[in-house]
């Protein structure tokens, strides 16, 4: 077994969530989350259509976006971009192939497509019955 | 790669991410957290909370970088009272970033 963390787009949910039933693995669980990647949140009026634009300007300056919002008491969306971050248990042998389909979904090309990661699951649950592991995710 | 959960203070984070990024660790995702510890919640005289507000910060970084990260948060997060929270450490297989398809941080 292997859990998939997707953080992604917020707008990129209802297609992944249609990708990933088209699969076969339909049960997820959704987060609501804030984060930035290597451009530490500075991209996020580029990101973010809906953003308006008078928040590219502020962000780009240096030393780093973020120090600079502290010193100008910049509203705070200027150092996170809100996300949704995506959490399923597969089994091992499909890991490849949700995460393609994933990636295939969700690539837009600019910046705060977000990040995928792979962890081990040692053992699972199915609380209703009791079963455990492969029985327990199927 | 390990992933480093961190359980800390809210008013400690601003100081904690300013810190990773200084050291070159500006990539995280945060999230407002409820939970307890070893002193199930907090008692203040006749009041007792339970469930206290954390915030949580995940970040992925390489297995050598872990113990600079580790520092930095610990140093930065720590009052010296309790609740200032846990680091947990687990290992992640595989990143991926979908603007590029490629996998790597």
């Amino acid at each position: 077994m292997k859990e998939i963390m997707a953080i992604i787009r917020r707008d990129k949910l209802p297609e992944t969530k249609q990708a990933l039933e088209e699969l076969g693995y339909p049960s997820m669980t959704i987060q609501s989350v804030d984060g930035r990647g290597k451009q530490k949140g500075a991209m996020c009026a580029e990101m973010d259509s809906e953003m308006p634009d008078s928040f590219c300007a502020a962000v780009k300056l240096t030393p780093t976006p973020s120090s600079y919002a502290l010193e100008h008491t910049l509203p705070k969306i200027a150092l996170y971009v809100p996300k949704r971050m995506l959490t399923i248990v597969v089994p091992d042998d499909v890991v490849s192939k949700v995460v393609k389909s994933m990636i295939r979904v969700n690539q837009t090309g600019k910046h705060g497509d977000g990040k995928i990661f792979v962890l081990p699951v040692d053992g699972a649950v199915r609380v209703r019955t009791g079963e455990h592991d492969g029985e327990a995710i199927a | 790669m390990k992933m480093i959960r961190a359980f800390i203070r809210p008013e400690k984070e601003q100081a904690v991410v300013l810190a990773l990024e200084g050291a070159g660790f500006p990539s995280l995702t945060k999230m407002p957290v409820f939970g307890r510890g070893k002193q199930k919640g907090l008692q203040v005289g006749p009041v007792h909370y339970d469930e206290l507000p954390k915030t949580l910060i995940m970040t992925v970084v390489d297995n050598e970088d872990v113990d600079k990260v580790l520092s930095i948060v610990q140093d930065k997060a720590r009052t010296g009272f309790i609740g200032d929270g846990k680091i947990f450490i687990s290992p992640v297989e595989a990143s991926y970033t979908v603007r590029t398809g490629e996998e790597g941080l």
